[in-house]
């Protein structure tokens, strides 16, 4: 890991002082592990902390620091005691976490977490709730409370399961590694028994499950982060060009490209890996005109309209209801 | 000398100011400054820390020195401003925000060095605790400022200036939105903030009171739009029922069918929305009524078709 620049090695030390100050002589162990410092980080920081003071830098201006039997004392530094105020950043970052804690489902509404968001909030001057609102992803009743029981019990599930991409609905046990929420939607990670690779399932699409009393044949072991990108072409996965006018230019913002060709006037050509065919189909009837596929894509636009336009076709004649 | 030596001196020396401190007094009193040669590097190098403190949100004040004539300019750090107000948070509420920062991460923003302050003991979570991940954009800092100290906005926004008094700010189906009174539109607005285009420019503080929170939420794609309102019916079948019921809210239901399907009102003021949305559900759902929405889907399919 680099070493912090002297910016923020000095946020660090205005956090670091005025706690070992409150604390008469923490460890030096107790310290490190709180800031996130090795020893020797620890022991270079403080050196300096003791050639620092006031004008005119007597004995008595400097502050001082003593490390003894592995603890850590700091005096005269009376100035420092109060730490740095919370910049809107922290400030937005702690409400931010704990409001969105609390949105989700099972959250104890009523635990020290809101009581703490509250005396935070009025430091920062808002009103608990007024300034800030979290919304985490719309998820069937229970199904998150129930994903987290099965995940800490380390118990299979079965899941009855809308897979958008084919637009088909399956049973299938899983094993569950996670349950996270991100980019607005919650997800379920697990190994799929029927799939027999780990998936990512979009809780809002499990429509029943139940937890199985079997222990889990494929534990998580290091299947990724919520970080882990949403959607990941595979190799094999066939590819369609199409070209985008102006109108649709986002679609080449919004998915990964293998090729993106400028054609002039606003107007682009994208290479897509596309693995379900339904995704496609979705894809072209939204875009309509403003989308033409140059290949990789011959007909599905047409045959896709087609089979929705037959559920209008008995009523056409009359459009009322 | 370091140059983290010299910033805290720097820092130490503007606290303990009983007067604004000249550019001259604080060359003298913290050491490791270069000579103020012609080339002006003290100077640039007094700029450059003072700049480095304001930027972790240290308060560095100028003020006209007391007694001088011509006034001139000095520099010093409120110790009222610069410290954090203790919000007397108990061991079990300080423990819960260590939690709930370890269990959501937000992206780009920094958690630990505000639990530091606090006096919290940041963690990392562990997969099995991470709970949500949010991503943030740059304008939410001064933004989240603006909301706290009630300062109006000013910033461009689809191409034109737009001056918000900024109400709250929130974070839903994976954007973030600002709800506030836009003074130009003199209306109640909301602007989804990855759109928000440049920098944010923040007016002074105390300039408006926030109305209380509705409760409402942001409106959904077919919701935002100009057009004249229409109410949808959709029938979803029993297949996706549930989906689109978690997602509209238990409102939105007129009748269930014996089949398991459900008859849906959604309330359309932005067609083209609309229509993505129903195509979204591909052949299981059907635009009962009004006759002219469930024309356009057959007029835009049927183009498709040919």
């Amino acid at each position: 890991m680099a070493r912090p620049g002297a910016d923020a090695r000095l946020r660090r030390l205005l956090a670091l002082v005025p706690w070992v100050v409150a604390h008469d002589g923490p460890t030096v162990e107790e310290v490190c592990a709180r800031f996130g410092l090795g020893a020797d980080e620890l022991v270079a920081d403080l050196d300096l902390v003791f050639l620092c003071g006031v004008h005119p830098f007597t004995p008595d201006s400097l502050i001082d620091v003593v490390v003894a039997e592995g603890r850590v004392w700091i005096r005269y530094a009376d100035y420092l005691e109060r730490p740095l105020r919370l910049t809107p950043e922290e400030g937005l970052a702690l409400v931010a976490a704990g409001t969105a804690a609390l949105a989700v489902p099972g959250a104890d509404t009523r635990g020290p977490l809101v009581s703490g968001l509250s005396k935070l909030a009025a430091v920062l001057g808002v009103d608990p709730g007024e300034a800030v609102d979290v919304e985490l992803g719309a998820t069937p009743e229970g199904v998150v409370e129930t994903l987290r029981h099965a995940l800490a019990a380390s118990r299979q599930i079965e899941i009855d399961y809308y897979a958008y991409g084919r637009d088909e609905r399956t049973r299938r046990v899983v094993d569950p590694h996670a349950v996270f929420a991100a980019e607005g939607q919650w997800y379920l990670r697990a190994y799929c028994h029927l799939a027999r690779s780990v998936r990512r399932f979009r809780v809002d699409r499990i429509r029943g499950l139940e937890v199985l009393d079997r222990p889990l044949e494929r534990g998580p072991g290091d299947s990724g982060g919520p970080g882990t990108t949403l959607f990941e072409p595979r190799p094999g996965d066939p590819r369609v060009v199409l070209d985008l006018e102006p109108k649709a230019r986002w679609v080449s913002e919004q998915y990964p490209l293998e090729a993106l060709e400028e054609l002039g006037a606003g107007r682009c050509r994208v290479t897509l890996a596309v693995s379900e065919r339904a995704w496609l189909e979705r894809l072209l009837l939204r875009l309509g005109p403003a989308v033409t596929a140059a290949s990789g894509a011959d007909g599905v636009a047409a045959a896709a309209a087609a089979r929705v336009l037959a559920r209008y076709r008995p009523r056409l004649a009359s459009t009322e209801t | 000398m370091s140059r983290l030596e010299r910033l805290l001196n720097l820092t130490a020396a503007l606290l303990t100011a009983t007067r604004p401190l000249s550019r001259d007094d604080l060359h003298e009193r913290v050491p490791g400054y270069p000579a103020d040669d012609a080339k002006g590097s003290f100077r640039r190098a007094f700029e450059r820390d003072k700049e480095a403190l304001r930027d972790m949100g240290i308060p560095v004040v100028v003020e006209p020195i007391p007694g001088t004539d011509p006034p001139v300019d000095g520099y010093r750090i409120p110790r009222d401003q610069y410290a954090l107000r203790d919000p007397g948070l108990e061991p079990d509420e300080l423990a819960a925000i260590n939690l709930a920062a370890a269990a959501v991460q937000l992206e780009g923003l920094r958690g630990t060095e505000a639990l530091w302050k606090l006096g919290g003991s940041p963690v990392r979570a562990t997969t099995d605790q991470s709970l949500a991940a949010i991503p943030t954009i740059p304008a939410l800092g001064p933004l989240f400022a603006a909301v706290s100290e009630r300062s109006r906005v000013t910033f461009s926004y689809r191409g034109e200036v737009r001056r918000v008094d900024p109400h709250r700010l929130s974070f839903a189906r994976g954007h973030w939105y600002l709800d506030g009174y836009d003074h130009d539109r003199q209306a109640l607005r909301q602007f989804r903030l990855d759109r928000l285009e440049g920098d944010v420019s923040v007016g002074p503080s105390d300039s408006f009171e926030r109305p209380p929170a509705s409760g409402a939420e942001p409106p959904r794609p077919w919701e935002m739009g100009d057009e004249a309102p229409l109410e949808a019916r959709l029938r979803v079948d029993a297949d996706l029922a549930g989906w689109a019921l978690d997602h509209l809210g238990p409102e939105a239901l007129v009748a269930t069918g014996p089949d398991g399907s459900v008859e849906l009102a959604l309330r359309v003021t932005n067609r083209e929305a609309f229509r993505s949305f129903v195509i979204g559900f591909l052949d299981h759902a059907e635009i009962l009524a009004p006759p002219e929405l469930r024309d356009d889907l057959i007029r835009w399919l049927t183009a498709l078709a040919r």
